[in-house]
Order: structure tokens, then C-alpha cells, then sequence
């Protein structure tokens, strides 16, 4: 027998034993398996940890549990409250002289940060420290560090003196190039810090704003305004091997992070030194599964006396790890390995029957979970322009709600969402104060004969341009110039030539289509806008005229003006929910059903699967990270995952005997003959 | 020899420097730094952050001419840089791509390897059979499964065999990716098997093709008529001349082990240097894209000098001019 076959030999027995060896389907080590694990694929590895920049749900997911805020969402009640975090109580807002507005945090004493070598930094091989106010300011100054290109510094320009504290760190560090080598708490200390942020003492932090803006306590929720110590911004500096910060976060949060790779996996384990661990006794609201919720929170399951009044978390350990593609991850959810799962387009029939799990799924112990997102998907019309805008008057008018009029939003998400989608009627979603169920938008619901009276009330009959005596002509400028989007966008444009528009799709990639709405190039847009914090004012102030792209490069992109509706935002915004603040927005509402600035397309529906090992599941279209109120059943999920993963071995076997079976005869033959 | 080698390493340099300015053109010229800042700080980012990151990512510089520091232009920044292998951080979020580079090293060649080793081996073997069998039912029915298998796209072995093996007979996980000793085998042999399947059609054939036309030579009759045995034959003689195509085809695919498979390694969740660049395609990381394809076109480029240089090793006859 010759070399070569030797090796041949021996690759295909190595590869056969490394064959047997590896014949299992499970992607965790098996001393995992007892562990109460929660699994979330995330679809693209974390760009960065830092809270001060972190934009993105997913990111959220994670620093949402290693950072500690200081208020949080009641995890039950909706629409939702909030509810003390790390700060003792939900603070009142103060009026100032001159139209200034304080807001005063007691922080807890004696929460402490996660065990973390950089807080050895304050000396004495320290492993942790307690939670102080001046950590919060930090952080807020940290946001207003022009360095970090925080995305979220205008909204914290509200607060006094943040903008002249970003302009004198500036000029600190332009004048002495040494500047910006100086300890990160040391330049701060030196740009004097922002005037409207004051830590007195250790446990108390004042916020004075400029102006009233009582939207600012939802921001005090999200990780933009948790608690971050300075040692770990030192510390985590990415030199002599150490990790960067943004990898590395450091947090009082229920978990905290022991394995960062980013590109496979972060895995976070409970944090004995959280505070709701540490300290049961404080009852503290956001450390305690809540005792009260909404009517139908009881009847599943989530009030089940077993958690009611536990501290959390309940699981040892939350894993993300990195799945891009949509198809293995939806397989891993059924074969068990991920507890959680969105519905593939294509499976969604075999799991969804008349908007309830299919029986087949619901035999395996699945649970089908719905929530709308608080966001709204709209066509804008550019009020600027002379065609559809607010120059062209009463004609404008009418055009815009003779359009209104074809769009069939509910056919819309049934082709493109299997269904999936609430019709949308003003820019207020479900679960935002504000939003009325029984409004019906008369401009909403598809009446193609009215539509045509309008179009020719408008001077456009028959969709004619008595100009030019053909159809009139309109530009649909999209930032999509993919295939899927196009087919979207044609759906529109066919309504629209039912009227006898000739609708022109101008679509260009994303970033053109950018520079076409800085220079006000655009006639009719498609856009979406998913919330920040769940008021009323962070829908509606989309339409306010001061935010208009063309005056201010706001996020009023249709350039929507209307003196009555900006004085009544005005007065909405700063109203607390009640009789008078919904009063408000049904006229701010009836301004723009009658004005079509936009045609309200739906707002997201999510269909979310859950195992049923998996407890206390309730979805919140806010991105809020739920981790630390979920609990896991480890038994009866190894029992599933070893009833449905057994391997058939059978076809491997079978492959190699029809292999054989062919080839042997041939070669038999083949050398009798040569012989 | 050494001027060969020289000479060669000097052209290379000249396309490298061409690879360079296509990267600039395509990279500074066309591309929105906008963009890429809109895509790294968010998309509700007002612009004034948006400014802010492309003056911190040093974006902001002249392209190609700065009447007052001739030195200081995103062309010579470029340049500097590839040369250098110094690549800076990423677009995306920051890190250094020297750093993600030597993170994805490891996974991408944990799969190459083997791939590359086995599906080698396989087809070399699997082409001697066939070749050996020549005209006779198994080399026509090979023949036809090599065309067969060469025709269906990496995707849907990719899609299949997940379905197939990781869903249906449950050998294997479906995807995912874990370094230690203990479980790394179970996570790489679906996209191990993958790749050969993928890979084996095209090479069989080829290989075949070489060593059937070998086997028709005088020197093959000649050991045969001296007593020489068929295994002899074709191991010894016919494998050994045949080396010069086999090489050029081996040596060739060398610099993909390093930059990894793009498709195979998105799908499987393997995170190696493939799956890098899938992500800085998909995230507007022109910096890390950059560097990947300056250090494939460099690969590419040594490879192709070496595969001249082991001609000579394996053939004495070939020499250097």
C-alpha cells in the first residue's frame, strides 16, 4: 500500500472518529444545562457599551441591566409609569425664578458598583465602591464631552449651563495640546463642571433646566443617566492589554458582564453586589417583582404569587450570543437553544393561525406574545412645496387628503407584514397617553369617491394638470433603492394612480436622499419614528414649525407650520396627563387630520414566540430591558431540548452502504478485467 | 533566482500601490463620510455630532491637497497607514483593526484548515480513483456528481446542509461558535462539510482532467512495461508530475484561509476575519474594509510570487528567467 492512500486512510478515520465525537447538536458546554440561562441572539455584535453613546435596542439590552438608573418603568402597568430605580423617589418638578424648572434625586445609600479591578484606582486594592450622586453628574458631563459625540447632547442641552461647560472643554483642550492628556476627571474638575447639575453631598443631585421639560425624568430611565464611576472610564482605557471602556462596561446593575467576545458572544452573570440582592429589605420598587399590573397580567401568569414581592434578578446569567442570520436563529428557537424568537416571514403561517399560535406550536408549550411599538411609519408631504405644501393653499389641502384617501394601510401590512401592523390614524400609537382606540381618522379609511371629488375640488380632476393637460405629475424621493423597498413603495404609488396621478418613484440610497432633504429638494417622503420615552410629546413634536427641516434642520421634515398647533404643543407639552393635556392633543390631532401633512401609514406590530419555560414574559415596545424580571424553568427545558434534538443517524449509514454498493461491483469488474 | 524574486516583489509593489489608489478613489473620493457617521453615532444623531464624529475619525482632512501641510491629506494618511500596517481603529465603533484582525485570525483558520487540508485531500484521492477508473461507469457517474455539485450555489449548501444536518438529523449545531478544546469540533464540522461539498465538485474534476492527461504520457507506459503496479503508478508518478497545476491551484486559494469565508462564516456565526468584513460591509466600516482588502490584495499578491518560486521546487526543469 502506497503513502498516499495512508494518508487517506488516515484523514477519513480522523474525520469519521472527529464525526462521532461531535454528534450533537446542542451549542452550549453541558454543565450549563442546570443553569437558569437566558439566551437572546443578537443580530450584529455591539458597536459600543458606553452608555453615553449607545443608541441601538440591542446595545440597550445590555447596558439596560449592567448600569443602574436612577428611576425605571413599573415592568407591568401601562401605559407606563414610572417608578424609582437608584433614586429613592420619582422626583417633583421645581419652578425657578425666570421660567427655570429643578428636579432633586436622593440617591440610595449603600448601593454598590459591580466587582471591577479598576477601583483600585482610588487606592487601598479596593474592588468596589458605593454609588454616589457625583457619579450621575459625571456621566451627564460625559454627554456633554464633545470627544464622546454622545447622540443624545441636544436634548440634554436643556440643562443649565451644558452647552457653556462643552464649549469650555473645547477651549481647554484647543489651548494646551497637554490638556487632553490629563486624567478624564481632571479636565472636568477643570472646565468647572455644568452649572445646572449639582451634587450636594453624596446622595443628592439637582437638575435645574432652562426651560420647563418634563419629558427629562423618562431620560433619567434609559443608560444615557445611569451611574458610571470615573475609575472605570480611567481604567478601561484600552492600554497595556487592558479592554476599552466601551467593552468594557462597569455598572450597578442587576448583571455584569464576564465574557466579552464580540464578534460570538457577552455573557453576563448576576450581581451579587446589586442592590436588590444586597438589600431585600429596601423594598426598593425597580429590585422587587411588582405585586400590581394591568387586568389580563393576572390570568397570564404574570402576578403568580411564586415571584410577587422577590427581589431580582432570578436568573444566574443572561448570554447574547451573535446569530446574523435570520434562518439559524429562528431553527435554534425551535430546536430549544434560544428562548426567545421573532417569526420568520416565511414560517409564518406554519406558526400563526388567525393571529394565534398554531396548534402544532402551542402543543411544543410555545407562547405567542403581540405588543405594538410606540413608533409611527407616515408619507410626508413637503409643506414647502408649491405643489402639495401649504403655498399651494386650499388646492394643497385637498390634494393631500384626496391622497390621504387611496392608502390602504391595512392591505399594506397584509401583503408586506403578513398583517402584522395597527392602521395607523395620528402619530400617537397604543400605550402613548393620548392615543384614543375609537378615533377613526375620516381621512384614514380608503374612499376612492371622495377621493376623486377632492381631486377635482382641488382643480386636479380626473388627476389632470390642467397645465398640462396630462396626469399630474408628483416625485416620491425615498432613501431605498433596494428591490424589497421599491415593490413597497409601488403599492403607494398604484393607489395613487387610481386617482390619475402620475407619482414618480426618485429613489436614491440613503445618503442622497439625506442631501435632498437638506436642501429641501422633496415632494412627497416616507419616513418612521420609534420613541424615546413614551409621551405624547415625542410623537407630536415632530410637526412642531420650529423643528422644521428647512428653518432649523429639525426632525419636522414636512416642514409642517401651523401657528394654533405650535401654540398648543407648547401647552401639551408641559401638561401632566389628565382631561385637559387630552384635550390639547384632540385639537392638535384635528389641525392635522384636516392640514395631511402626513398620511399615517401603522404602527409596528411585534408577534414575539417565547418557550414555555420561560416565565414572567411580558413584551414592551419601549426597548426596555426586561432581563431581570424573566425567569427560566432549566428542567423542563432540558427535557424538551433532549426530546427534540435526539440525532437520526440512520441516513449516515445508509449514504455509506449505497456508496459502497455502487462503487465496488465497478471496481471489481474493472480489475478482474485488467487481470 | 534572487532577481527573479526581486523582480517579481517589484511588480507586486506596483500593484499593491494600484490597489491602494483604487481603495482611495472608492473609499474617500466616492464614499460620504456623512454616512458613515450617520451609521456609527445613530440615525436621530443631530448633525452637529454627526460633524463632531467625522472631525474625531479624522475624516475632516483635506483629501489630496493642503496648500499648508503638503503632508497632512487623507492620500498620504491612506497610504501611510496601509504601508505601515498601521490601519487605525474602526469606523464602527472604535477599535483598533489590528486588534480585530488578530481576534479573528484564530476562528477563520480554525475552519480554513481543516477545510482546506481535507477538501485537498479528498479531491487529490477522489481524482486518482476516478481517473484510475477512467471510461468506465464509476468515472462517468463521478464526472456527472462533480458537474452536478459544481452547479449548486455555496448558499444552498450553506441553507441546506443547516436544514439537513443541523435541523433534520441533528448531527450538529446549526451555528455558533465557541473556542474551547471541548466543544470547538461540534461547532465546526457542519461548516466544515459544507465547505467541502461546496469545494469538492470543481476540484475532482480538475484534478481528474490533470491526471488522466498525465496518465496518457510515454514515461507512465514505460513503468507500466518495467512491471511498475497501478497504485505505483499513480501515486509515484502520475501524482508527482502532476504537481505544478495542483500547486497553482493550492497556493492561490492560501490567502483566503487568512481572510476568511465570507458567506460561510456569516451564516455559521464563526467570528473570523469573513465575517468581519461581512459586518463592515454591513455597517459602513470603510476603515476595517479598507484594511481587509489591502491585506487580501496583499496575500493574493505573495501568493502568486510563491506559487512561481515552488514551481522550480517541484519541477527542475522550470527555471527562473
Amino acid at each position: 500500500m502506497g503513502k498516499g492512500s495512508s494518508v487517506v486512510r488516515f484523514a477519513a478515520v480522523a474525520l469519521g472518529l472527529a464525526l462521532l465525537a461531535a454528534c450533537t447538536n446542542n451549542p452550549y458546554p453541558d454543565a450549563d444545562e442546570e443553569l437558569k440561562i437566558l439566551y437572546r441572539p443578537l443580530g450584529e455584535p455591539p458597536r459600543t457599551l458606553d452608555p453615553a453613546v449607545s443608541y441601538n435596542a440591542a446595545e440597550h439590552q445590555i447596558t439596560g441591566i449592567v448600569y443602574a438608573t436612577l428611576l425605571d418603568y413599573h415592568y407591568l402597568a401601562r401605559p407606563y409609569r414610572l417608578i424609582p430605580g437608584l433614586a429613592r423617589e420619582v422626583p417633583h418638578a421645581r419652578t425657578l425664578g425666570g421660567g427655570r424648572v429643578a428636579y432633586r434625586f436622593q440617591v440610595r445609600e449603600g448601593a454598590l458598583y459591580q466587582n471591577d479591578p479598576a477601583f483600585s484606582l482610588a487606592g487601598g486594592g479596593a474592588l468596589t465602591r458605593e454609588v454616589v450622586a457625583g457619579d450621575v453628574a459625571f456621566q451627564l458631563m460625559r454627554i456633554a464631552d464633545p470627544a464622546i459625540a454622545s447622540p443624545v447632547v441636544a436634548t440634554f442641552a436643556k440643562i443649565e449651563g451644558f452647552r457653556e461647560f462643552s464649549d469650555r472643554l473645547t477651549a481647554l483642550r484647543e489651548g494646551d495640546p497637554g490638556f487632553a492628556s490629563q486624567s478624564i476627571q481632571a479636565q472636568y474638575a477643570a472646565a468647572g463642571g455644568i452649572a445646572g447639575v449639582k451634587a450636594a453631598g453624596r446622595y443628592e443631585l439637582e437638575i435645574v433646566l432652562s426651560e420647563p421639560y418634563p419629558q427629562l425624568l423618562y431620560w433619567f430611565t434609559m443608560p444615557f443617566t445611569a451611574a458610571v464611576p470615573w475609575e472605570a472610564v480611567e481604567y478601561w482605557d484600552g492600554e497595556a492589554g487592558r479592554a476599552f471602556f466601551k467593552d468594557h462596561p462597569v455598572g450597578a446593575g442587576p448583571f455584569f458582564v464576564t465574557r466579552f467576545d464580540r464578534q460570538s458572544r457577552i455573557v453576563l452573570d448576576k450581581n451579587p453586589n446589586f442592590y436588590g440582592l444586597r438589600h431585600p429589605e429596601w423594598r426598593a420598587p425597580a429590585a422587587v417583582y411588582p405585586s400590581e399590573g394591568e387586568p389580563e397580567d393576572a390570568p397570564l401568569g404574570r402576578l403568580d404569587p411564586a415571584y410577587v414581592g422577590r427581589p431580582l434578578p432570578f436568573l444566574d446569567r443572561v448570554e447574547f450570543p451573535i446569530e446574523k442570520e435570520d434562518i439559524p436563529t429562528f431553527n435554534k428557537f425551535l430546536q430549544g437553544y434560544y428562548d426567545a424568537s421573532g417569526i420568520l416571514q416565511e414560517s409564518f403561517d406554519k406558526m400563526v393561525h388567525e393571529g394565534a399560535l398554531s396548534e402544532e406550536m402551542a402543543r411544543d408549550g410555545m407562547q405567542l406574545e403581540k405588543s405594538v411599538d410606540p413608533d409611527v411609519y407616515y408619507i410626508g408631504f413637503n409643506m414647502d412645496d408649491p405643489v402639495v405644501g401649504s403655498a399651494a393653499g386650499e388646492k394643497g389641502r385637498k390634494l393631500r387628503q384626496a391622497m390621504s384617501l387611496v392608502v390602504d394601510s391595512t392591505e399594506f401590512s397584509r401583503i408586506f407584514n403578513n398583517g402584522r401592523g395597527v392602521p395607523a390614524q395620528s402619530p400617537l400609537p397604543p400605550g402613548i397617553f393620548g392615543y384614543e382606540a375609537d378615533y377613526a381618522n375620516p381621512y384614514r379609511r380608503v374612499d376612492l369617491a371622495r377621493a376623486q371629488r377632492l381631486l377635482a375640488e382641488a382643480g386636479y380632476a380626473g388627476g389632470t394638470d390642467p397645465k398640462t393637460g396630462k396626469p399630474l405629475r408628483l416625485s416620491f424621493d425615498l432613501g431605498d433603492t433596494s428591490t424589497r423597498g421599491r415593490v413597497r413603495f409601488q403599492f403607494f404609488v398604484n393607489a395613487w394612480s387610481r386617482l390619475g396621478l402620475d407619482v414618480e418613484i426618485a429613489a436614491t440610497n440613503y445618503n442622497q436622499f439625506q442631501e435632498k432633504v437638506r436642501k429641501n429638494a422633496y415632494q412627497i417622503f416616507m419616513w418612521g419614528w420609534i420613541a424615546d420615552y413614551p409621551d405624547p410629546e415625542n410623537f407630536l413634536f415632530l410637526l412642531w414649525g420650529p423643528l422644521a427641516q428647512s428653518k432649523s434642520h429639525g426632525p419636522n421634515t414636512a416642514n409642517f407650520a401651523n401657528p394654533r398647533y405650535d401654540e398648543l404643543f407648547l401647552r401639551m407639552k408641559v401638561a401632566e396627563n389628565g382631561e385637559a393635556r387630552l384635550a390639547l392633543i384632540r385639537e392638535m390631532r384635528a389641525i392635522l387630520e384636516r392640514e395631511r401633512p402626513w398620511i399615517e401609514l401603522f404602527h409596528r406590530e411585534n408577534y414575539t414566540l417565547f418557550h414555555g419555560w420561560v416565565r414572567n414574559v411580558k413584551p414592551a415596545g419601549l426597548s426596555l430591558p426586561t432581563a431581570r424580571y424573566v425567569d427560566i424553568d432549566p428542567g423542563l427545558r432540558s427535557r424538551r431540548r433532549a426530546e427534540w434534538n435526539r440525532p437520526v443517524l440512520w441516513p449516515a449509514f445508509a449514504l455509506a452502504a449505497g456508496t459502497l454498493a455502487l462503487v465496488i461491483p465497478g471496481v471489481v469488474t474493472f480489475l478482474r478485467e485488467r487481470q | 533566482m534572487l532577481a527573479y524574486v526581486l523582480r517579481r516583489t517589484a511588480y507586486g509593489f506596483v500593484t499593491l500601490i494600484g490597489v491602494l489608489l483604487l481603495l482611495f478613489v472608492l473609499f474617500f473620493l466616492y464614499a460620504s463620510p456623512h454616512e458613515m457617521a450617520r451609521r456609527a453615532v445613530g440615525e436621530k444623531a443631530p448633525p452637529e455630532v454627526l460633524e463632531q464624529w467625522i472631525v474625531n475619525h479624522g475624516y475632516d482632512k483635506p483629501k489630496l491637497w493642503n496648500p499648508e501641510a503638503p503632508l497632512d491629506t487623507l492620500l498620504v494618511e491612506h497610504f501611510r497607514r496601509a504601508l505601515t500596517f498601521d490601519f487605525g481603529r474602526s469606523d464602527a465603533d472604535g477599535t483598533p483593526i489590528t486588534q480585530r484582525l488578530r481576534e479573528g485570525m484564530g476562528p477563520s483558520l480554525a475552519l480554513a484548515v481543516p477545510s482546506f487540508v481535507f477538501g485537498l485531500l479528498f479531491s487529490v484521492a477522489l481524482a486518482l480513483f476516478v481517473a484510475y477508473f477512467r471510461e468506465t461507469y464509476i468515472d462517468r457517474m463521478g464526472v456527472i456528481l462533480c458537474v452536478l455539485t459544481m452547479s449548486i450555489s455555496t448558499l444552498l449548501y450553506i441553507i441546506g446542509g443547516q436544514f439537513l444536518i443541523g435541523k433534520l438529523l441533528r448531527w450538529f449545531p446549526i451555528s455558533g461558535f465557541d473556542a474551547s478544546p471541548s466543544v470547538i469540533a461540534r461547532f465546526l464540522m457542519l461548516p466544515v462539510l459544507v465547505s467541502l461539498a461546496d469545494g469538492l465538485g470543481g476540484s475532482v474534476r480538475f484534478y481528474r482532467t490533470v491526471f488522466i492527461e498525465e496518465g496518457g504520457r510515454d514515461y507512465v507506459r514505460t513503468a507500466r512495461a518495467k512491471g511498475c503496479g497501478d497504485l505505483r503508478v499513480m501515486t509515484h508518478h502520475v501524482l508527482r508530475n502532476s504537481l505544478i497545476p495542483i500547486l497553482t491551484r493550492v497556493v492561490v486559494a492560501i490567502p483566503f484561509l487568512f481572510t476568511g469565508a465570507l458567506l460561510l462564516e456569516s451564516f455559521f456565526g464563526i467570528p473570523g476575519l469573513g465575517s468581519l468584513t461581512v459586518d463592515a460591509i454591513n455597517g459602513n466600516d470603510f476603515a476595517t474594509l479598507r484594511a481587509m482588502v489591502f491585506i487580501g490584495a496583499l496575500l493574493f499578491i505573495g501568493a502568486q510570487i510563491a506559487t512561481d518560486v515552488s514551481y522550480t521546487l517541484v519541477d527542475p526543469r522550470v527555471r527562473f528567467e
